[in-house]
């Protein structure tokens, strides 16, 4: 216990191994107008239209960037209505119902391989800002923002490490389709010019180093490694990815782009691959159904759009002794529990976990120090909580609160379960 | 079934709990109970038994009065201004009867008073009676905030059991341990709160209050007349520099034998507690190993200094109650710093002043003292302003100096005893 805790109770065995369930026809899906970015947005259809996929409906439009919105089946606008979305704020959406003709939009055609050749990474950009693409591995930040960088790249780095548990989605992306991600990476190096590309994967998948390490023949023009990293929390915080994938420590706060490096989750790593090969936006994607709260935990490839509701019901439900329940968009340690099952699956929800509640028994702290061994960005988390409950925003200042990044692993590894993230997140609120 | 927010992370580790943890101490201290009790027979019994009874006793009590006091009484005070306000009013109408004699009038009116009075008073009475089990209850048997439930006070008690040399009055011990139990932790706020090591104030309080009447009787040498300069640490507080005849450091290591408090005996025996709470991970192992190393680097400085054998940095380490408190006292989570380099820090610091007062001053109780010195220092090392989670490279150095510093002023301080 009083030692530094770099893992997270793994429980991913449940349903790594099952076949991915197909449920890409909901006969409703709901498209989020806005997000936590974007309050504002413009909408250019209206109830009874009927869109093809891929259709552009509207506008979404955040302080300093404008986002399309598009269709992700075929079918007939419906009503608008106010559904939560995975950071658990409510969002307005519209409805479509699905007329399951997956009929696309014209401009939806494939980009051939000679042209592609040719794109410069200001046509790179347009086409990854056109088609509204957004970090998939839960950030939501523009990826064309990432894209555009002007630094000199020498690394792509893609995080395919998925260190939190629970979770699959990125598992079963990259054990069906390994050729989307090594071409999606083709194409981000050669937007920016990279000398060389980083699939990091952790050491104890052995499975998906196979796949990875047999598609990689195919691209043996390209230099692209494959870095194989210790199974720990948080080994997918882009910082440590970066420094155990290429050795080169970026300090906290630092934009990885000044260090030669760009790193993108394996999922926008597909995307941007759908985006400029097919010229699709962000239409499925993986989620997983797991957690001690849902009969049959699985991985769902699924629709952008589709109702959390009809997830858990395709998973046969919540169990019937639960008592108080969880759900938690994301993972367990850093994912946002929501107060309803009233949630929209975005291109950003990686997973839908169902916890039965635990009410922990708080003891008084007894500065065993555990948190402080853990902390991956060594801050000192009983120190912040305790100028925190002294209200001391100088001590907090001087314990830099500001450096952590709401990992949880304070709050996990604590012994006398105070929920320590809580009040480093206030310190954190508190500085500003 | 209900649909609950909480905030990330929504997963605890499933074996970190501070009852594991403290359950953990009271394992590693039983073989040294059980040696004790085996050594020193009814003493070591006696002396545990009124360490752990007037430590546990005087926090229960301290909680049975706290939740005495405050206890839900609203309902109560209630009906008791009501039964006030009747009396008042018969009070006035005793008044108007002396003005205009209406006897009639007056009887009418007590009386229906006093009919008020008695049902306000059954309905205290049914109020009393329907919540014995609940709120108004007086005495709680198990009390909510009593600590024994995650073994702390249990651990304290059994450690200062431990330290007390084994001829010292049962009664000397009990005031230690409340003492000890009232000024340190419960005033502070309870467990957790506490700046001074709960057991090491007791064995100090108990060490200045009572002098020589906290002494050792049992295996003393035969050549000696039993007073407490007679144990290894006294012979080398006379003579500091000259090999103690009497005791081999097997006699040390194991304890068989041994004179000096009751628990504190056997190295074979601390080391096995500390080396499953090492492998348990219920205790930080870097605070002992600093500690002990920095007497015996601190001591080997004298050695060569004075050109005497090893057995001088052996002795510094198996005797007195070095290794006991290192493992067992500094270890307290609770009073000891919450980063690494702050608790290399005041581990050093511990066997620096450890080492000092052996060396230069007269009490044996160097250990204690020194954990109670260096606690004081804790909400300096833990400061904001410079506490750090790891070791930058200027620190080190800086704490290189020091070390070398320190060294040097021990062999100077040596060539001068």
């Amino acid at each position: 216990m009083i030692a530094k805790t770099k893992r997270v109770s793994d429980y991913k065995q449940l349903n790594k191994e099952l076949p991915t369930l197909r449920y890409v026809d909901p006969e409703y899906v709901y498209i989020n107008l806005t997000t936590n970015r974007c309050e504002e947005y413009r909408l250019d259809v209206k109830k009874g239209d009927y869109v093809k996929l891929g259709q552009i409906l509207g506008e979404r439009d955040g302080c300093f960037f404008k986002q399309p919105i598009y269709a992700t089946v075929s079918g007939h606008i419906e009503d608008k209505v106010t559904k939560i979305d995975g950071t658990g704020i409510e969002v307005e959406c519209i409805t479509i119902r699905n007329d399951f003709q997956d009929t696309y939009d014209e401009t939806i055609t494939d980009r051939p391989e000679n042209v592609i050749e040719h794109l410069t990474q200001k046509e790179m950009v347009d086409i990854v800002k056109e088609k509204a693409l957004v970090g998939l591995g839960g950030s939501g930040f523009p990826t064309y923002i990432k894209l555009a960088t002007e630094e000199k790249i020498d690394t792509v780095v893609i995080n395919a490490i998925e260190c939190e548990p629970y979770l699959s989605s990125d598992y079963r992306l990259i054990k069906d389709q390994p050729d989307e991600i090594f071409n999606g990476l083709k194409y981000i190096m050669q937007a920016v010019n990279a000398k060389q590309g980083i699939i990091a994967v952790k050491k104890t998948k052995k499975e998906l180093i196979e796949v990875l390490e047999n598609e990689q023949k195919r691209f043996q023009d390209l230099n692209i490694k494959i870095a194989k990293l210790g199974d720990y929390y948080p080994q997918g915080w882009e910082i440590e990815t970066f420094k155990n994938a290429t050795g080169i420590k970026v300090p906290i706060g630092d934009l990885p782009m000044k260090h030669g490096l760009l790193g993108f989750n394996v999922s926008t790593t597909e995307s941007i691959y759908e985006a400029i090969k097919h010229n699709l936006p962000v239409t499925k994607r993986f989620v997983t159904v797991n957690g001690d709260g849902v009969k049959f935990p699985q991985s769902i490839r699924t629709r952008v759009g589709t109702s959390v509701k009809d997830l858990i019901k395709l998973s046969d439900g919540f169990v019937e002794d639960a008592g108080n329940i969880e759900i938690v968009i994301g993972g367990p340690m850093m994912g946002s529990s929501v107060k309803n099952d009233d949630v929209i699956i975005t291109p950003t929800t990686t997973s839908v976990l169902v916890f039965k509640s635990v009410d922990y028994k708080e003891e008084p702290c007894v500065r065993c120090g555990s948190c402080v061994y853990s902390c991956p960005v060594d801050i000192t988390p009983v120190s912040i909580m305790n100028a925190v409950k002294r209200n001391d925003k100088e001590a907090i200042k001087d314990l830099s609160a500001n450096k952590c990044i709401e990992c949880g692993l304070c709050a996990y590894v604590c012994t006398s379960k105070i929920h320590v993230t809580d009040y480093v997140r206030k310190g954190k609120s508190l500085i500003g | 079934m209900k649909i609950v927010e909480k905030s990330a992370p929504h997963l605890r580790k499933p074996n970190a709990s501070v009852v594991r943890m403290m359950r953990d101490v009271v394992i590693a201290l039983m073989p040294l109970v059980i040696f004790a009790i085996y050594n020193h027979g009814l003493d070591a019994v006696v002396i545990l038994a009124a360490a752990i009874g007037s430590m546990v006793g005087t926090e229960y009590i301290y909680y049975q009065i706290v939740d005495y006091v405050k206890r839900d009484r609203t309902k109560h005070e209630e009906i008791k201004d009501k039964i006030a306000g009747f009396n008042k009013q018969i009070e006035t109408a005793k008044a108007a009867y002396q003005e205009d004699s209406n006897q009639e009038l007056y009887d009418e009116t007590v009386e229906k008073l006093k009919a008020e009075i008695r049902k306000a008073k059954d309905e205290l009475r049914a109020y009393k009676q329907a919540s014995t089990k609940e709120e108004n209850k007086r005495f709680h048997l198990f009390n909510r905030n009593f600590t024994l439930y995650n073994y702390s006070i249990l651990v304290s008690g059994i450690i200062f059991g431990l330290t007390v040399p084994d001829s010292t009055h049962f009664m000397i011990v009990i005031i230690g341990g409340v003492a000890a139990t009232l000024l340190v932790k419960m005033i502070f706020g309870g467990m957790g709160q506490n700046i001074f090591n709960i057991a090491g104030f007791a064995r100090a309080f108990i060490a200045l209050g009572f002098g020589a009447a906290v002494g050792v009787s049992n295996h003393l040498p035969v050549q000696d007349d039993g007073s407490a300069g007679a144990t290894v640490l006294g012979s080398l507080t006379s003579n500091p520099f000259t090999e103690p005849s009497t005791f081999s450091i097997w006699d040390m290591f194991s304890g068989i034998g041994f004179p000096g408090a009751i628990g504190e005996a056997s190295a074979l025996l601390i080391l096995a507690g500390a080396l499953y709470m090492f492998v348990r991970k219920s205790f930080d192992v870097f605070v002992p190993l600093v500690y002990v190393g920095t007497v015996f680097v601190l001591s080997t400085a004298v050695m060569v200094q004075q050109d005497i054998g090893w057995w001088y940095p052996m002795t510094h380490i198996f005797s007195g109650g070095l290794l006991f408190g290192a493992v067992f006292m500094a270890t307290d989570p609770i009073t000891i710093p919450v980063t690494r380099p702050g608790r290399v820090y005041f581990a050093f610091g511990l066997g620096v002043i450890t080492f000092v007062i052996r060396l230069f001053g007269q009490y044996p109780e160097g250990v204690v003292f020194a954990i109670l010195i260096m606690n004081m220092f804790v909400p300096a090392i833990d400061y904001a302003k410079w506490s750090k989670n790891k070791f930058s490279l200027k620190s080190s150095l800086i704490f290189s100096a020091v070390i070398l510093l320190t060294i040097f002023a021990v062999w100077v301080g040596a060539s001068n005893v």
